[in-house]
């Protein structure tokens, strides 16, 4: 690896001055992407930021009003295992366990997960599935951003250069919601061909009270099916409205040809995988 | 270039280093503290030859930096046995002969310490999931279940 410095910051605000101040230096949180990226040369930082040990990045608590909140250094393992996501969001409990092997997921973290801006990556459908916001820090000023407005193409995001992700916020569900996370892969938890996340919300009269659907592999960045409302929302789940939703993200699919699969293959099975995930996040909600 | 101090605590002992950031903890145990026993296989964190414990999880020490190691446990193949008494999961591998050219072995038997730490009557599938990150070429997987089904029956009877 050629020669960087290396910075431990005591808060965010000076991790953002550093990052002002040098123009090539990179946040280092779990590292399980970024030093891959830097051993082969396809980035050069002059400085690497460790977050580490800035305190309250691996918080993970719940609020009634806000919904769940969760710190950009809950490492995937960490996401897997708490007791508040299954609880709240079990679908990113899913998520979780379908990344990489034990230990990545003992290395990366959720953070880390969604800037890389890896199109295929697991937490980004499963995010903009639940209408997760980003709250994005800079000694310039603070802003949050939906998760699916985060993404701008292949590796790269709407931070700039100042900015850090210091709070991943779920907003609070419907009581009576199913969900799953569906990942096409070559063996077992390798990167998706196609990944695609789906929630359905049902009312005491069986309505549609909430729909989220994401999509990753499938194109530059992650995707979010933005019809489904339409589409779903006040109406019974039938199974040709499942069908159109479907349909929807087929269309909005632009995937890649790579050595994993053809574009051909992969825009078949986003219908597929879109319709199953339907079906399935319906009868779990039923279930409730 | 400047070099920074750290402490490692590496298997129970302090070592006090001077180090490069750049430097992954694996470079560092073979390189400077002569721990040989961690492999170093594809350098991409795919695997799992160079995987070592940090405070009791299994990690990649070919992506982690030796500077972020810092106030951690680490325990490598060179930490498992006491003395010259192997430990349980080492003695296994070889009496199942789940051992063939052994690169991949340190990897596996403290992958396999950490599945059983987690759950001392790991299912077959448990094993799978928790060996996943590692791989053999020789492609000598079902030994090396049977390896860690053995071990975890013995370490249940001394518990």
């Amino acid at each position: 690896m050629k020669y960087f410095e290396y910075i431990e910051p005591k808060d965010l605000a000076e991790a953002s001055q550093i990052l002002n101040e040098y123009p090539e230096a990179k946040i280092l949180a779990g590292g399980a992407s970024l030093v891959v990226l830097i051993k082969n040369n396809l980035i050069q930082p002059s400085h690497l930021v460790n977050i580490k040990t800035i305190p309250g990045l691996d918080q993970l608590r719940w609020d009634s009003k806000e919904g769940l909140k969760i710190g950009p250094l809950n490492r995937h393992r960490d996401i897997f295992e708490s007791p508040l996501i299954r609880q709240h969001c079990p679908i990113l409990s899913e998520a979780a366990s379908k990344i990489s092997s034990p230990p990545i997921r003992n290395m990366g973290t959720i953070g880390g997960n969604i800037c890389h801006g890896e199109p295929a990556a697991d937490f980004p459908p499963a995010l903009i599935a639940l209408g997760a916001k980003l709250r994005l820090f800079s000694t310039k000023g603070e802003r949050i951003v939906a998760v699916e407005e985060f993404f701008v193409d292949f590796y790269e995001t709407i931070l700039s250069k100042t900015e850090i992700l210091s709070e991943i916020i779920i907003p609070p569900l419907p009581s009576r919601i199913g969900g799953t996370y569906i990942k096409l892969d070559k063996t077992n938890n390798s990167i998706a061909i196609v990944g695609v996340a789906a929630l359905i919300g049902v009312d005491e009269k069986g309505n549609c009270n909430y729909v989220g659907v994401g999509l990753g592999g499938v194109a530059p960045t992650p995707l979010k099916v933005k019809n489904a409302g339409e589409i779903l929302l006040g109406k019974k789940v039938e199974e040709d409205l499942i069908e159109k939703v479907a349909k929807e993200a087929q269309l909005i699919a632009n995937p890649i040809t790579n050595i994993y699969a053809s574009d051909r293959y992969r825009k078949e099975m986003v219908y597929v995988l879109t319709k199953r995930a339907l079906k399935e996040a319906f009868s779990k909600a039923l279930m409730i | 270039m400047r070099k920074y101090d750290v402490q490692l605590d590496i298997n129970n002992k302090i070592y006090t280093l001077s180090i490069s950031p750049q430097r992954t903890l694996l470079e560092v145990l073979r390189d400077d503290l002569g721990l040989t026993g961690t492999k170093e296989g594809c350098s991409e964190g795919e695997c799992g030859a160079c995987t070592v414990l940090l405070d009791g999880l299994p990690i990649r020490s070919c992506l982690l930096l030796a500077v972020d190691v810092r106030g951690r446990k680490v325990t490598t193949i060179e930490g498992l046995s006491q003395g010259k008494e192997l430990h349980p999961i080492q003695k296994a591998f070889i009496e199942e002969g789940a051992i063939q050219c052994g690169f991949c072995t340190p990897g596996m038997i403290l992958s396999a310490k950490a599945i059983i730490n987690s759950n001392p009557f790991p299912s077959e599938e448990d094993i799978r999931i928790g060996l996943s990150g590692n791989l053999c070429r020789c492609t000598g997987y079902v030994k090396i279940i049977k390896a860690v089904k053995m071990a975890a029956q013995r370490m249940r009877r001394e518990l």
